[in-house]
């Protein structure tokens, strides 16, 4: 479904991506862990075209999202992305944040386009909060429209960039609740995360970053039993300890 | 000193109905040049935003040129300069046919300086809203435009109310600039009247009064569009 081909990045002078290359099938789970700065946001936004690439190409479902003159909207409207910061838009309501694109890009009628969010956030246990402003709730909360903003589109894949991380612990699990479940049902995600826990439990494959490569791509299992590469096992070490 | 008061004059039927249609031309001009300038302002200041560096150069030297240059230069470049630099047609139509052109000149010279202005406001406003937001709306499909017309530009005219207040007072002040050109506009009327009359304390006071009301009432509109656009909870980038 996604096919991530040979790509290198470039900011500058400086290389954030160095020759990665991965495929995520239809109805598969790949988190992606590394440390800080080793270019895992900036890897998956390039899947959807939000930044562009230097080298290698990426399709997705087929399309290629690298090709010059790609329809990107199009492409984008397909796959859901969720930012660790939520990025609810502010001044609309919970209910209208979920409606924006699908009446505007999708072109839903308006009836279709509330009963659909209506649904998705009753889905996320948000369904009293329809008329409220993103301020007016807690980050769990928010992120949990943010997840619903992106499935109310009728992705085929979804992808996040750590929806926990900017959470406070007691909220974490809420968010990653409705995550599982969305990988039970078959989406195919991808997930920048630490949540070692949400690995094990959901993911078919951990891809592991370092310094703009993918320094290791393997079965979930085998990732976390007897990781090949030293950077990994430090990285595993050192998140797991604490 | 012996001065004769007498605030009896402001009431003659003449100066007093100078008064008001000074009062009307202050109005109009300031209001006409306000939504020129909301326009213009909106349009440049988003120019200077987007990702063609062309456009944003453009709009860029446009905010540089008209926010530099004194408003009094510009009021006489738009009324004695322009008219014969154009094609000599278009010039003697401006001089000669050109319906009201006092009126017309004070305008265009006071929509475009104060655009200008305004360009700048909706430009930090813009800049204000957090980066990741506009991400959020492509990630969702939203064109670029979209991005503009959906998401940024609703939170940042929010944003930029206050500042705004301030530009909408300024236009009414800088309307006074018009007199030079001719357009007996209220500060005009006040020093015809003062001329008349040789009361000039009292047409100068009856103007001020009627500045600092308008003042007032664009305050209070402001105020009551602010509390009615307030995003609830929401501060922007810095909270
Ligand atoms: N817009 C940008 N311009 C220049 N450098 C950037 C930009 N975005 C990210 N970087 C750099 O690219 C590297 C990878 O960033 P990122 O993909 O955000 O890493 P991660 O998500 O793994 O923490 C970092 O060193 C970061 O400083
Ligand atoms: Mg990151």
């Amino acid at each position: 479904m996604i096919d991530i081909e040979n790509i290198s990045k470039w900011y500058g002078d400086f290389q954030v991506l160095t020759d990665c290359t991965t495929q995520v099938a239809k109805g598969e789970v790949v988190v992606v862990c590394g440390p800080s700065g080793s270019g895992k946001s900036t890897l998956i936004k390039c899947v959807n075209g939000l930044e562009p690439v230097q080298q290698g190409r990426i399709s997705v479902d087929g399309d290629d999202v690298t090709a010059k003159g790609a329809n990107l909207t199009a492409l984008r409207s397909r796959i859901g992305m969720v930012f660790q910061h939520f990025e609810l838009y502010p001044h609309m309501s919970v209910l209208e944040n979920l409606c924006l694109a699908q009446e505007k890009v999708l072109k839903r009628p308006r009836a279709e386009a509330v009963a659909r969010a209506e649904k998705l956030l009753a889905r996320v246990g948000m369904a009293d909060h329809a008329a409220k402003f993103p301020s007016q709730l807690s980050g769990g909360q928010q992120q949990r429209i943010a997840i619903a903003r992106s499935l109310a589109m009728d992705p085929i894949a979804m992808l996040f960039d750590e929806p926990t991380s900017a959470l406070d612990p007691e909220m974490i699990k809420e968010v990653l609740d409705v995550m599982v479940e969305l990988a039970q049902e078959g989406m195919t995600m991808m997930v920048v995360t630490h949540e070692m826990g949400f690995a094990r439990k959901v993911a078919d494959r951990v891809i592991f970053m370092d310094n703009g490569a993918i320094v290791e791509d393997r079965q979930t299992a085998a990732f976390f039993d007897n990781p090949e590469s030293e950077r990994a096992q430090d990285f595993l070490s050192k998140i797991l300890d604490h | 000193m012996n001065y004769n008061w007498n605030w009896g004059v402001l009431f003659e039927e003449q100066y007093l109905s100078w008064l008001i249609s000074g009062f009307g031309w202050t109005i109009s001009v300031a209001l006409s040049a306000w939504c020129i300038a909301i326009v213009i302002g909106s349009l440049v200041g988003v120019g200077k935003t987007v990702p063609n560096k062309i456009v944003r150069g453009i709009c860029a030297t446009y905010v540089e040129i008209f926010r530099n240059v004194p408003l009094l230069v510009q009021m006489f470049i738009w009324y004695f300069a322009v008219p014969e630099m154009l094609p000599e047609d278009w010039g003697h139509w401006m001089k000669r046919d050109l319906p009201n052109p006092e009126f017309v000149t004070a305008v265009v010279a006071l929509g475009l300086y104060t655009a200008s202005r305004i360009a700048e406001q909706v430009r930090a406003g813009i800049e204000t809203v957090p980066p990741g937001l506009s991400a959020a709306a492509t990630a969702h499909g939203l064109s670029t435009a979209q991005t503009y017309r959906y998401v940024l530009l609703p939170i940042s005219f929010r944003i930029i109310v206050p500042p705004l207040t301030s530009e909408f007072l300024t236009v009414f002040k800088n309307s006074s600039l018009a007199l030079t050109i001719g357009l007996l506009e209220l500060t005009a009327q006040s020093q015809q009247i003062a001329e008349y009359t040789f009361q000039g304390f009292e047409a100068f006071t009856a103007a001020t009064v009627i500045y600092v009301c308008i003042a007032l009432v664009a305050t209070i509109l402001m105020q009551v569009l602010e509390k009615y656009t307030r995003i609830p909870g929401y501060v922007g980038k810095e909270a």
